[in-house]
């Protein structure tokens, strides 16, 4: 049985008549033709590598279905750099895992990026610094094979420094894709 | 930094500096390339119908109400493909040549007769669709009849053990006695121990799985993109087991791979199935793993040894020699170049480490079960042997009432070359001094101060160390004999008219950076920036022949020859330059700097290095007398004929705490000293060492394979094969204390391959260090609480004994 969906992907609407049981990050992968949000498990939502913002909600796209995101708006990681501002300037969280080496095979590094913009996007600013213990706890979602983690938590540590470091409005629309409404937490 | 503006440092030396990868760039944006993403038009999705059962005869296949589901195009069972030159595939060629007795097991990639593990491919479905194929598969009808199922190895050396195959007199794969004798160690010994270890089937599974896309076309043959560590070795095997004309085989491996590990290196049987498939299919077609069918299949599967290991020493605990048995869990065997044995094989190889061992016995005995085979991971067979040889010396001090730390330090090897009594040559290294720094850095004298006072606080801490070496990249000598291929590095260096650098290697990265490190080599020796410089790998039709990314090959031998094809052309660089300057000076007097070419004498004297390359390339009049035009060279390195290997190492040390009441453990640190010989870049090395330790971890502490008695793999989710995540895990401290190889032009070796191997030695021997009042050995990995509870348990006084 089909159904026709219509899914906002990185402020760019896609409308495709896809069988019910489409899971989200097969409609970003093949319909929407995203194949930055990776698969690494089940799939059973484990890994993190297929982590998007549904509605400014980290979620693992692997446990959605997309009729489910239906009328939604989604985040990717081909949408962080149109969030930094400036044109050829990569989104900060980007910057900081380039900086710390944050990556290897770049597998779960999608899924790393977006779950760190959620941590990042959900502090408020004036918040007490980051310890690597909070960080680690943050991403217990996401598996690395590669890093042994420590560059990672390094990166997303001097990101939250760099984002509390900007002008408010200019780190509001940073993490923009991001609404945190409280009610519906 | 931004992405989009180039590198601004300027400078003579980006060897040893931290610099940010040219990778990222697409990484970060999800524009990598992995196999996943690869779609050509027309293409077909291929799944494999896979064995319920861990050992049957097969009676039936019936794929009739499959091809039924509305998408599914065709599908193929074994017996379909015996008709269309399915062969087996365990020929000559990609067999090890090794110095023992091997049994060659069946090898049909997809099978007929008879299943010999859960999960062994049956059939092929194709589809239009990709769901549909799950659908489908619910409808393939199998009539298996069920025989024994044999799991453990050590039972299945049982005489009356049923055979994994029916016409083999026993289920041993594969024996060897290795090493030389030790008669005369243990009869002068003053003291002998031993003991049963014992590590599972664990390994180092990457986060992406397995995939392929072939194609077929009439006017150039096969075109395989598959996830593989050696696009050469993989071409050929197929071109010969296929009976396709060679130059009528393509492999490319996707510009991204998901992390390899060892696991993508084998010949799997997936490729050759889908290599014949796409033939009949004419369409192209495409093969994703799903992580069940990934472990299902082996991947990720190493480890599985038990070692009866002793050692004789004399009292002061100078260690004069070791025997070991070792019962090596290969599975089915049926793997192509590694036959599921030649890790535990190079593992026993391992066995004395870094340790002034003068005898060496071994007893290999691999041994085929219901189960896939074993495949590689990072520590290559290392890892068990490690973990038994670093806590016998640990159990050797202890029953000698020595310091562990201080006999381990007493047993190293402090010359080279050293050659081992199991024909490994190591080269170079400072062992002594690496694991002082290891211990120094922990701060080995505070710690014990704290242990004592917190004893009785009634809190436990312990503190444990470990070592290994790490191979180098494997010369000829070692791989013609062991696998019938090379071992050079080879690497074509272009020039092209504007000055910039493009580099070919036939390997296959898969995270380890080579773009990156590359880059930075070839800046120097050209005088100009790393973004000056690209990278391309793995294309058979396009690079030189390369054996594979295996054994930390690009560090060592592969950057080698890149830096010897870059002097070669400096010379003809040079050369044009004297000419066209019009300067009567050798090459040796010029350098090149900031994009040019200048004499050492006057540095007024300078031309562009793309002038010369223009002048080479497209306007080749009036060049020196005899000169050829163009401004390329392929170069291979091997290291001089007398030295067979190069060997990195790794020094561990770590401190724990552990609850006795519950077995629990928390690591409070974790240091690895490393030797790589020289960094090219600091922040890769670190990031190696740090990963290759944290899977070390998980291979210790949380992962394993756990069969049931019908054969049947409990573990095959994430879920239950526990990979740890960040919060599991404590940060590693990565120190450098690198003894440059004489044997390179840069000094460099390798890092990363084997940084696992040492990490449950140091765990079991801090955590027995700090239950020391308890008087507990840990011997069995993974070191899970209750094992650890059991064994607190087991060692108090019982009731009875009252």
């Amino acid at each position: 049985m089909n159904q026709q969906v219509s899914i906002t992907i990185n402020s760019r609407r896609y409308v495709h008549e896809v069988p019910l049981r489409t899971l989200l990050v097969d409609f970003i992968r093949e319909h929407a033709g995203l194949t930055g949000t990776h698969i690494g498990c089940g799939p059973e939502g484990r890994c993190g590598a297929c982590t998007v913002l549904l509605n400014g909600e980290a979620i693992k796209s692997c446990l959605v279905l997309a009729v489910q995101a239906d009328g939604g708006e989604v985040l990717t990681v081909e949408g962080l750099e149109e969030l930094s501002g400036e044109d050829g300037q990569l989104h900060a969280i980007q910057d900081a895992f380039w900086e710390c080496h944050g990556l290897q095979c770049g597998y779960c590094t999608p899924g790393m990026l977006m779950t760190s913009f959620d941590v990042l996007a959900s502090r408020e600013k004036g918040e007490k610094e980051l310890t690597d213990d909070a960080v680690r706890h943050c991403l217990v979602g996401n598996i690395c094979r590669c890093t042994g983690y420590s560059h990672i938590v390094d990166a997303v540590r001097l990101a939250a420094e760099r984002l509390e470091a900007m002008p408010e409005d200019q780190r509001r629309s940073c993490l923009a894709a991001h609404h945190v409404e409280e009610a519906q937490r | 930094m931004t992405a989009t503006q180039p590198t601004t440092i300027t400078g003579s030396s980006w060897v040893g500096r931290p610099l940010k990868r040219k990778e990222d760039a697409r990484l970060l944006r999800g524009e990598g390339q992995y196999i996943a993403d690869i779609t050509l038009p027309r293409m077909l999705h291929l799944h494999f119908v896979r064995s319920t059962q861990a050992h049957a005869r097969l009676r039936s296949v019936d794929l009739s109400k499959a091809l039924a589901v509305p998408g599914v195009v065709a599908g193929f069972t074994g017996q379909n493909l015996l008709s269309h030159g399915m062969r087996e595939f365990l020929i000559p060629s990609v067999l090890p040549q090794l110095a023992g007795e091997l049994r060659v097991p069946p090898s049909l990639p997809l099978a007929v007769d008879k299943v010999v593990f859960h999960g062994e491919p049956i059939a092929v479905l194709l589809a239009e669709d990709r769901y549909a194929l799950e659908d489908a598969n619910e409808l393939v009808e199998i009539e298996y009849e069920p025989l024994p199922v044999v799991i453990d190895p050590e039972q299945a050396l049982d005489p009356a053990a049923t055979r994994v195959y029916d016409d083999w007199p026993d289920n041993v794969l594969y024996r060897e006695k290795m090493g030389n004798d030790a008669s005369e160690a243990f009869a002068e010994a003053e003291i002998v121990v031993e003991e049963r270890f014992h590590v599972p089937r664990t390994g180092c599974s990457p986060m992406e799985t397995r995939g392929a896309v072939a194609e077929w076309s009439e006017h150039s043959g096969l075109t395989l993109r598959t996830t593989t560590q050696r696009p050469h070795i993989l071409r050929l095997a197929i071109s010969e087991i296929l009976d396709i004309p060679e130059h009528r085989v393509r492999v490319i491996v996707p510009k991204e791979q998901g992390g390899q590990f060892g696991t993508k290196a084998p010949l799997f049987r997936e490729d050759i199935v889908i290599s014949l498939v796409a033939k009949l299919a004419k369409k192209p077609v495409r093969w994703i793993e799903t992580r069940e069918e990934h472990f299902r299949a082996g991947i990720g599967q190493e480890r599985g040894q038990v070692h009866y290991l002793q050692v004789a020493a004399k009292k002061d605990g100078t260690i004069l020699g070791i025997r070991d048995r070792c019962i090596g869990d290969v599975g089915d065997g049926t793997q192509g170049i590694y036959l599921g044995f030649v890790y535990p094989y190079l593992g026993c190889a391992y066995l004395p480490s870094l340790y002034k061992v003068p005898q060496v016995e071994i007893d290999l005995i691999c041994v085929a079960t219901n189960k896939p085979s074993l495949t590689p991971s990072r520590a290559f067979g290392g890892l068990p042997t490690r973990f038994a040889m670093d806590r016998i010396v640990d159990l050797l001090a202890r029953k000698l009432g020595l310091d562990p730390v201080a006999v381990r330090r007493q047993n190293l090897i402090t010359e080279f070359p050293y050659v081992t009594p199991t024909m490994l040559f190591y080269d170079s290294g400072d062992y002594v001094g690496g694991f002082d720094k290891a211990v120094e850095t922990i701060d080995l004298a505070e710690l014990r101060r704290q242990q004592a006072e917190l004893r009785e606080q009634g809190r436990y801490i312990g503190i444990g160390t470990g070592v290994g070496i790490e191979i180098s990249g494997v010369s000829s000598m070692m791989f013609v004999a062991l696998e019938n291929e090379p071992g050079f590095g080879a690497a074509t260096v272009k020039v092209s008219p504007s000055g910039k650098v493009l580099v070919l290697h036939g390997d296959a990265p898969g995270g380890q950076s080579h773009e990156t490190t590359v880059a930075q080599v070839l800046a120097d020796e050209f005088g100009l920036t790393p973004d000056d410089v690209m990278l391309e790998y793995g294309d058979t039709w396009t690079t030189p022949f390369g054996s594979g990314t295996v054994g930390n090959r690009m560090s060592s031998y592969t950057i080698s020859a890149v830096v010897l094809a870059a002097r070669e052309l400096k010379t003809k660089i040079a050369t044009v330059a004297a000419h066209d300057l019009d300067i009567d000076a050798p090459p040796e007097e010029f350098h090149l700097t900031g994009g040019d070419v200048v004499w050492d004498k006057d540095s007024e004297k300078r031309i562009a290095l793309s002038a010369v390359a223009r002048h080479l390339i497209m306007a080749p009049i009036n060049l020196p007398a005899g000169m050829d035009a163009g401004l390329e060279h392929t170069a291979y390195y091997e290291p001089a004929s007398d030295i067979p290997a190069m060997f990195g190492a790794n020094f561990h040390a770590t401190v724990v705490e552990v609850d006795p009441n519950t077995g629990e453990f928390e690591i409070l640190r974790y240091v690895v000293v490393e030797d790589c010989g020289k960094q090219i870049n600091p922040l890769v090395i670190e990031g190696q060492t740090q990963g290759g330790t944290v899977m070390g971890i998980g291979n210790a502490v949380y992962e394993e394979f756990v069969y049931d008695d019908q054969g049947v793999l409990q573990t095959s989710a994430l879920t239950d094969y526990l990979m740890p995540s960040a919060a599991d895990v404590p940060h590693i401290e990565s120190t450098d204390h690198s003894v440059p190889s004489p044997h390179n032009p840069l000094g460099t070796k390798g890092k990363g391959e084997g940084t696992p191997g040492p990490v449950p030695g140091a765990l079991a021997n801090a955590i027995d260090d700090a239950l020391t009042p308890f008087g507990v050995t840990l011997t069995d990995l993974p070191l899970r609480p209750e094992k650890i509870w059991g064994a607190i348990q087991k060692a108090k006084p019982s009731i009875t004994d009252r």
